[in-house]
């Protein structure tokens, strides 16, 4: 109701800028990298298509489509005015309880996993959207309760509301997904303000929730994956082929790769599955530990960026969505990596822009755009 | 901007640098982590990562040789290779969660039992890497079933291979053998002659004794694999394959027909169970036809023979898989007073003088124990030629009494008892030549006497194998020249030339004076003029020979033994028996005969007249029956 109150003189802000102020205060280096970041992404998955990667329905082509989706999402997200979206917080929110339903009610995965949802042919993973709509919801929260944010009250109130797509998700099962939920909230929190004692106390509880959920909450299958990273040998052919032939991947890239479309792991499909969670495997065989240490340089490059419009932001609400997509960033880097080198469990998180997947891209676009959106929008940019 | 919600949090945002720095370091630690990680998997180690992906990729594949065929004397194929599916799977590429699917689906395809399937794959002794095989010789609509479902059957391959088909079939897979997968206990020893874990090997026959002539040599491949272990594509030939040699074999298929034959009609019109007929040329030692019954039929091998098929040939009490020309010795009975009778001349307790002559009896006695002619009454004083014509026992019992258990041994020795011939065939058998040391060793006493009496008529602890007793007549027949029988004769390169020619090939030549042996050579052929052999001698060829009626085995309710019966004869060429020029000696046993005449006899009458085509049937049908005409000798 506030909100509203405010409109006239958010249009009139508006109205009065001038097109050079504006363009200005876009963040061309976070467009930059992030689409640097995407081409990646293309490129690994032209090296993923076969000899033919320009026939339609390849990986390459897809990625392409998806690409122009993104860009054009990303767009839209920059235009449009940021502030809409805590008005429309709580439709948001059911909206992506909504699709999540959906997607357990629909979805139609392989081995009773319902992560996708096919429309009009495509499949679509809406766990993917919802991480995206959840920190906007959450920076919502966090933001009208900017003078409170010491308190445990603040702490309770995400998690409850972060809880309901968290156990959306979980039960689709997607244990690696719901695990981003969970780098969100605590990384909303952290960089938000929250209180450091409580937090810590939130995440001493998640702790000792762990074992419970080891035994009560995770199959059989799941808790094979997850610590089959410790020893991979003991089962070369079952849960540890991929960590095996993924090892082999990174390891035979050397320092410089294989070279684009070169890499034997990746074309003779000794790496199963190639296109989507072990893709930076690929990356690391074709071309070596220069090209992963230039993909880590575009992440960190894109989260300074990410966390500078945070920081620059006037308005709670900007802090908490950057702070949320960073977390998210980091955290599924560091799991995806960390699983394609052997460090981390086997999640099934993807890797952002460079895992094929249209769902992934279009919502880090989106996220991004909403970003652009808050650095537009600010009065007075301090850098 | 003063726009009320904007300001709300001016006081906090210095407070929160801390934590945006806290969060950098994070990002840090997590990209510096990874980076490290990266370093060592791809700069440290990245060249033992980079030997594992070529390993992965690139596989030194063999190309198997085609193996080398085998042909009679003239030019008829006993083997070809022709084309068949196979079924195998790498285990390597069956993840452990599709197993019980991919068993069970072949199980369904190919008709196997799904423990059968598991046994094989679990049984594969090499890498996981190594193909198994599951079945051979699969119906090609099976086969094209089993690789258009490639992809939901992981690890499973179809291939074309060659296998063994034996025209022939079981007329010769006693001498042919057969082939078949390499032992898993032998394949470690195997390996390093470059068998492999799937491979063909041969398992006995000339297939085993001339493997390594027939199988050529392996060629190798360097190919380019995919993940499933599909061929992408050849990077290069390493070593070209080289087509194994052929082989020539002395036997004759028409002659091995008629041996058969001939062995047959006795068998079943005295329902025999076990027989053999060897035929051979004196001269050179071949082997003209080698026929033991019950046989069984090599191809079941070649196809990968069933478990039920298998069983059923190893638990006949018949023995099918042995041949019984070489694998098995028995009492040889009468033929054996060769042995005696050279003995005794060539030592001078008797003369080739037909006035020579001992004195022979309704019985000898040694103590207590009466030592019966096998007649019962004996034919009076008889000479070296009628004493071996009527095959009389207390005769050879005498001479076997002067000469001493040492030195009938030695005689048995010269011929070749007691020691395997050499015949390039497996599982020889060595036969028993007894002697005091020999006793000494088994039952810690000397030779009685009367085992010395035994032994001089073939019976006792003598023992042979049928291709000794043939060949030990082989010698007599060729005037002192104990050959090495051979059942190859010529090995033949793939392009058709001459590898190894025949030679015979001499185990030695008998220390026996050549008149001794016209001697013996003379009486063999008094055998059958004496008319021993009943109508033998109305053949229109020159028959010598001698038969023999061999005790076994325990007494009947009328005290009457069990016998088998013998046949050792030649045909001098010249029809001279004094002349040492035959080149065909033919040998017939019969296990286990009791029929009203000597069997063996019969069976090499029947042979000689279709082996020469002879236009007379002198068949005795009538001693051909079920009886026991006990000690017809």
């Amino acid at each position: 109701m506030g909100v509203l109150r405010l409109e006239p003189t958010r249009v009139h802000t508006w109205a009065t800028r001038s097109v050079s102020t504006v363009w200005g205060l876009f963040d061309w280096q976070l467009a930059l990298y992030a689409g640097l970041l995407a081409v990646v992404g293309v490129t690994m998955a032209y090296t993923n298509s076969g000899s033919t990667p320009l026939t339609p329905g390849t990986t390459f082509t897809r990625g392409l489509m998806w690409l122009a989706i993104a860009i054009i999402a990303f767009a839209l997200a920059a235009s449009f005015d940021y502030r809409w979206l805590r008005t429309f917080a709580w439709p948001i929110y059911l909206v992506n309880l909504g699709l999540l339903l959906t997607s357990l009610a629909l979805g139609d995965g392989v081995g009773g996993v319902a992560r996708w949802v096919t429309i009009f042919g495509v499949q679509f993973q809406f766990s993917e959207i919802a991480k995206i709509l959840t920190i906007i919801v959450l920076a919502n929260f966090l933001a009208s309760r900017s003078n409170r944010l010491s308190s445990l009250s603040t702490i309770v109130g995400a998690g409850l509301l972060i809880l309901p797509p968290l156990a959306l998700v979980l039960v689709q099962p997607d244990l690696g997904t719901s695990l981003v939920f969970g780098a969100i909230f605590l990384g909303t929190l952290f960089i938000g303000g929250a209180s450091l004692r409580w937090l810590g106390v939130t995440v001493a509880a998640i702790a000792a929730a762990v074992p419970l959920a080891w035994m009560y909450v995770l199959k059989d299958y799941q808790k094979q994956r997850l610590v089959s990273f410790l020893d991979p040998a003991a089962d070369p052919q079952g849960s540890g082929y991929h960590l095996i032939q993924s090892q082999i991947a990174v390891g035979s890239g050397g320092m410089f790769g294989k070279g684009l479309t070169n890499g034997s792991q990746n074309q003779l499909d000794f790496l199963p599955v190639q296109s989507t969670d072990f893709v930076f495997a690929i990356l690391s065989e074709e071309l070596g530990f220069v090209g992963a240490l230039v993909v880590f340089g575009l992440f960190c490059a894109l989260l300074w960026r990410v966390l500078l419009v945070g920081w620059r932001s006037q308005d709670p609400f900007g802090l908490v969505v950057a702070a949320g997509i960073a977390s998210m960033v980091v955290f599924q880097l560091l799991v995806n990596v960390g699983m394609v080198i052997g460090i981390m469990p086997i999640t099934g998180i993807p890797l952002p822009f460079v895992t094929h997947g249209g769902a992934s891209l279009i919502s880090i676009a989106v996220g991004l755009g909403i970003l652009e959106s808050i650095n537009l929008r600010q009065a007075k940019p301090k850098w | 901007m003063s726009t009320g919600y904007l300001l709300e949090d001016q006081p906090t945002r210095g407070r929160l640098l801390p934590r945006f720095l806290a969060f950098a370091v994070i990002v840090v630690l997590v990209v510096g982590a990874l980076s490290a990680r990266l370093f060592y998997l791809q700069v440290s180690r990245g060249g033992y990562y980079g030997g594992l992906a070529q390993d992965n990729r690139v596989l030194l594949q063999p190309i198997p040789s085609a193996r080398g065929l085998m042909y009679d004397r003239h030019g008829r194929e006993l083997v070809r290779n022709v084309p068949a599916f196979s079924v195998r799977v790498r285990p390597a590429d069956l993840p452990l969660s599709k197993r019980p699917h991919v068993v069970s689906q072949l199980s369904t395809l190919l008709g196997i039992p799904d423990v059968e399937i598991n046994e094989s794959l679990d049984r594969g002794a090499g890498s996981r890497f190594d193909l198994v095989r599951v079945a051979s010789d699969v119906p090609p609509d099976i086969a094209r079933v089993i690789s258009e479902t490639h992809l939901d059957l992981p690890g499973v391959e179809v291939a074309i291979e060659a296998r063994r088909d034996y025209p022939q079939g079981p007329l010769l897979s006693q001498l042919v053998g057969y082939t078949g997968p390499v032992a898993a206990e032998d394949l470690e020893e195997l390996k390093d002659q470059g068998y492999l874990n799937d491979d063909a090997i041969g398992r006995t026959g000339a297939e085993a004794v001339y493997e390594k002539e027939l199988r050529g040599a392996y060629g190798v491949e360097q190919i380019e694999r995919d993940a499933s272990g599909r061929k992408i594509r050849v990077l290069s030939t390493v070593r070209e394959p080289r087509t194994g040699n052929s082989l020539e074999l002395s036997v004759d298929v028409q002659a091995q027909r008629n041996a058969e034959k001939a062995i047959r009609w006795a068998m079943d019109l005295a329902g025999l169970k076990r027989g053999v007929v060897v035929v051979m040329n004196p001269q050179t030692g071949e082997i003209l036809a080698m026929v033991s019954l019950p046989t069984y039929d090599n191809n079941l091998f070649a196809r990968g023979i069933s478990n039920a098929d298998f069983q059923e040939l190893v638990k006949d009490p018949d023995q099918p898989l042995l041949n019984h020309a070489i694998s098995e010795q028995y009492p040889p009975g009468s033929t054996y007073k060769l042995v005696t009778g050279t003995g005794g001349l060539a030592d001078g307790y008797i003369s080739s003088d037909p006035s020579n002559k001992l004195l022979s009896q309704p019985f000898l006695t040694l103590g207590t124990t009466k030592f019966y002619e096998w007649n019962q009454r004996g034919w009076g004083r008889l000479n070296i030629y009628d004493a071996f014509g009527h095959s009389s026992d207390t005769y050879f019992f005498q001479v076997a009494g002067m000469l001493g258990i040492d030195r009938l041994a030695h005689w048995a020795r010269q011929y070749g008892f007691g020691e395997p011939t050499g015949i390039d065939l497996p599982a020889e058998a060595r036969g028993n030549v007894p002697t005091n040391e020999w006793k000494q060793g088994v039952f810690g006493e000397d030779i009685f006497p009367g085992e010395t009496y035994q032994a001089g008529i073939g019976q006792g602890y003598d023992t042979a194998t049928p291709i000794q007793l043939l060949n030990a007549y082989a010698a007599l027949a060729n005037g002192g020249r104990l050959l090495k029988p051979q059942i190859v004769r010529r090995i033949l390169s793939p392009e058709g030339q001459v590898v190894r020619d025949f030679k015979p090939e001499l185990i030695r030549e008998l220390d026996v004076p050549k008149d001794v042996l016209r001697t013996m050579r003379e009486a063999s052929r008094r055998v059958v003029t004496i008319r021993h052999t009943y109508n033998l001698v109305d053949l229109p060829i020159v028959v010598a020979g001698k038969s023999g009626t061999a005790e076994f085995g325990r007494r009947d309710e009328q005290g009457r033994l069990p016998f088998h019966s013998w046949f050792a004869a030649f045909v001098p060429k010249s029809g001279n028996p004094s002349a040492a020029d035959s080149e065909l000696a033919v040998l017939a046993f019969a296990f286990d005969s009791r029929t009203k005449g000597n069997v063996a006899t019969e069976i090499v009458k029947y042979y000689l007249q279709l082996h020469y085509e002879l236009d007379v049937d002198l068949r005795n049908f009538d001693l051909v029956v079920r009886d026991n005409f006990y000690r017809g000798n």
